[in-house]
């Protein structure tokens, strides 16, 4: 969706990234006092949810930049730290949890760097290895047209040699990321998923031959790339729907140069469901054979979930047999089945994102963080 | 109340009944039929003059439908009538219409919703002043009001349902707006079944999410060769019904796990534990752990189970029980 009005907090509105962001969207301005202003405005639409994909809130973060993913204790989590730049998106995928995760939900890019910058120098001085994204709270790479944080991200983790950044995407928004010396501490990431589930599901995202094919010249410029197939989502004859997506996956980008690829099935806050039901009257995605699961999200019944993570983590395991392929937030039955161990037989799972960044991104050892 | 009397100061007159259209129930707030209202009529004679607007094609009934009705059905030539004099403003005729019902008994759920609709299609501004409202003891919550009003234009069947008390207002408003074959076919099946709310929802609920994932009408999915079997089964009550309604719709809802659930049932049917041990799966076969409760009271008891236990290990359904869960109990297939 195209950003239609900027609402700009009056505390940053004489910041040099605010203006170039003015300058670059061209769109009606208006400098509000208080994020209620902007809040009310979207709220009063027809459909609050699209229309905050439509508004840009330019404002401070007031709290922390770096936050946990937020996991829960029944199922096992990346131990990923969030980088929070922004949130929300433009894009409009039918299953998106932030749907129902912010109320209103708004498109907010924070301008306060300088607070990011020495959080990150504290975070980054830290011993240990760390992996940390952009991607949980917004794709990361929207705000390359109006903005170069995510360069500069790159080349703030370039000089340092103990960490990685995910920037985790459903764009092809790469060209300010190619021609930098990354140093391999930047990881690229995309979202894949099924032609069909794209077409269905993925609205306003790049095609997935986009999406290889960005992957690709992310390859071919040095960088370390990762997939996240989530969310799996399990329809008759998924299963080679999916294996036909690995085999692209394969021939666009070598595996020695690949990080790690994640398999998530899809699963949602049961406040989601009527929001889709709502806002994507055509999507068959919620009418899968959901239960509840331990941490109160709807989730496929397990035995359907194991055996379609199974069949993926196959095809990319026989295609590529040294890649990190890893669950997420799935206990150790589904990790057995599926790929035949527990994290805890490796480690833990943070230990084994931990190796895997370190051996393609060519990260220092150290004891980890946690 | 935005009161009209002086205009609509009425006066009686015999009229012929002829002259009373009878197709025009524009103000008709009753559910109720004539039935035999006609028997006290013939016996007592009309004790009330029924309220009749004159309009440009005859008299329009504005209150005194049944009695209208009665006195055709005894064959009467003319009918004493209170006539609204000209000009008078169709919303003051609503109000009439409404508060000779609503301040002479209570009204049910249908005729709150056509009183709520008259007035708000004849209402100044476009919508009923709540002191209006209030006035007629018509509900003033806005949000109540809302969700009522559509209630007398839903299809006749679930009108109907809704006065049988077989389908309730919370229902009503979930089938309402459904297309009409299904708001139809769900009043038709509820009817008949005379289920509680919640059972009801889920039956909705199934029926609605198997028609949007298979692209077909809720209609449809009701009208399932299964599904009628059951509803017209003789040696079957409601109650066995609507258990084995809700049972067929979650097996075509929910395919791999209704038949994990009767795979886990059969196997631990096979284990005969008596009543005295039971065994339950985890919930939706999701966690991990498998719970196993003893009832005992004395310690002989307690003796039997310990053996009834050292068999339960050994037994090789128990093992597979504990162990085929991530796969259903059997080859769980993708559907």
């Amino acid at each position: 969706m195209k950003i239609a009005a900027l609402y700009i907090d009056a505390q940053v509105a004489d910041r040099p990234d605010t203006r170039r962001i003015c300058r670059r969207l061209g769109v009606p301005t208006q400098t509000v006092a208080s994020a209620d202003d902007v809040y009310a405005d979207v709220a009063a639409a027809e459909d609050p949810i699209g229309s905050g994909k439509q508004v840009l809130f330019l404002t401070r973060n007031k709290g922390a930049f770096l936050k946990e993913c937020p996991g829960t204790r029944h199922y096992t989590c990346c131990g990923y730290r969030i980088l929070h730049i922004g949130s929300y998106c433009t894009m409009d995928c039918s299953y998106c949890i932030l749907q129902a995760y912010f109320h209103p939900p708004v498109l907010q890019y924070y301008i306060n760097h300088e607070d990011m910058a020495s959080e990150l120098d504290r975070c980054l001085s830290e011993p240990g290895i760390q992996r940390i994204g952009t991607g949980e709270f917004t794709d990361s790479l929207i705000w390359e047209p109006w903005t170069d944080l995510s360069r500069t991200l790159a080349l703030r983790f370039a000089r340092q040699d103990r960490a990685v950044l995910e920037l985790k995407t459903k764009t092809v928004n790469i060209n300010g990321l190619l021609d930098i010396g990354h140093r391999r501490k930047t990881i690229l990431a995309w979202s894949l998923n099924t032609e069909r589930v794209i077409r269905s599901e993925e609205r306003g995202t790049a095609s997935l031959n986009a999406r290889l094919r960005a992957a690709a010249q992310g390859a071919q410029a040095g960088y370390p790339i990762a997939f996240h197939f989530d969310p799996v989502v399990i329809t008759d004859g998924c299963e080679e729907d999916y294996r036909q997506v690995v085999e692209r996956l394969f021939a666009a980008v070598p595996p020695e140069q690949i990080v790690w690829i994640s398999l998530g099935a899809f699963r949602f806050m049961p406040d989601l469901k009527p929001v889709i039901q709502r806002r994507f009257p055509d999507s068959r995605i919620v009418y899968g054979e959901f239960i509840v699961g331990l941490d109160g999200k709807a989730r496929y019944f397990k035995p359907l979930r194991m055996q379609v993570l199974q069949s993926l983590a196959q095809a990319i395991l026989s295609r590529a047999p040294q890649t990190c392929v890893y669950l997420c937030m799935e206990d150790d039955e589904v990790w057995r089945y599926a790929l035949g161990f527990t994290p805890a037989e490796r480690g833990g799972l943070a230990r084994m994102l931990d190796e895997a960044a370190a051996r393609i991104g060519g990260l220092g050892s150290g004891p980890r963080r946690r | 109340m935005a009161s009209d009397g002086g205009l609509t100061e009425n006066c009686t007159r015999l009229i012929p009944l002829a002259d009373i259209d009878p197709g025009d129930d524009r103000f008709r707030i009753t559910t109720r039929r004539s039935d035999d209202l006609h028997l006290s009529v013939q016996r007592l004679g009309l004790l009330a003059a029924p309220l009749v607007l004159d309009g440009a094609d005859g008299f329009i009934v504005v209150s005194g439908f049944r009695r209208v009705e009665a006195c055709r059905r005894l064959g009467w030539g003319s009918i004493p009538v209170r006539v609204l004099r000209a000009p008078t403003t169709m919303y003051a005729c609503a109000i009439k219409a409404v508060g000779e019902n609503s301040l002479e008994r209570p009204l049910n759920l249908i005729e709150t919703s056509r009183a709520l609709h008259v007035l708000d299609q004849h209402a100044p501004e476009g919508s009923i002043p709540p002191e209006d409202a209030a006035a007629l003891g018509l509900p003033t919550h806005a949000g109540l009001a809302a969700k009522l009003k559509p209630l007398c234009r839903m299809p006749e069947e679930v009108q109907a349902a809704v006065l049988e008390n077989a389908v309730s207002f919370a229902m009503a408003c979930e089938i309402g707006p459904l297309e009409e074959g299904a708001a139809v076919a769900f009043a038709r099946l509820f009817r008949r079944l005379k289920t509680s709310l919640n059972k009801q929802r889920e039956i909705v609920t199934l029926v609605s999410e198997i028609a949007c994932r298979e692209g077909r009408y809720s209609r449809d999915v009701l009208s399932e060769a299964g599904l009628l079997r059951v509803q017209d089964a003789e040696d079957l009550d409601h109650n066995q019904k609507t258990q084995r309604i809700r049972r067929l719709l979650r097996q075509r809802r929910f395919p791999a796990l209704a038949a994990a659930e009767d795979r886990f049932h059969a196997l631990r049917q096979r284990l005969k534990l008596g009543e005295n041990l039971q065994l339950a799966p985890p919930r939706d076969f999701e966690g991990t752990r498998f719970t196993l409760t003893l009832n005992f009271e004395r310690l002989e008891e307690v003796g039997r189970l310990r053996a009834q236990l050292d068999e339960l290990v050994d037994h090789p359904d128990f093992k597979t029980l504990l162990t085929g869960k991530g796969r259903g109990f059997a080859g769980a297939s993708v559907p």
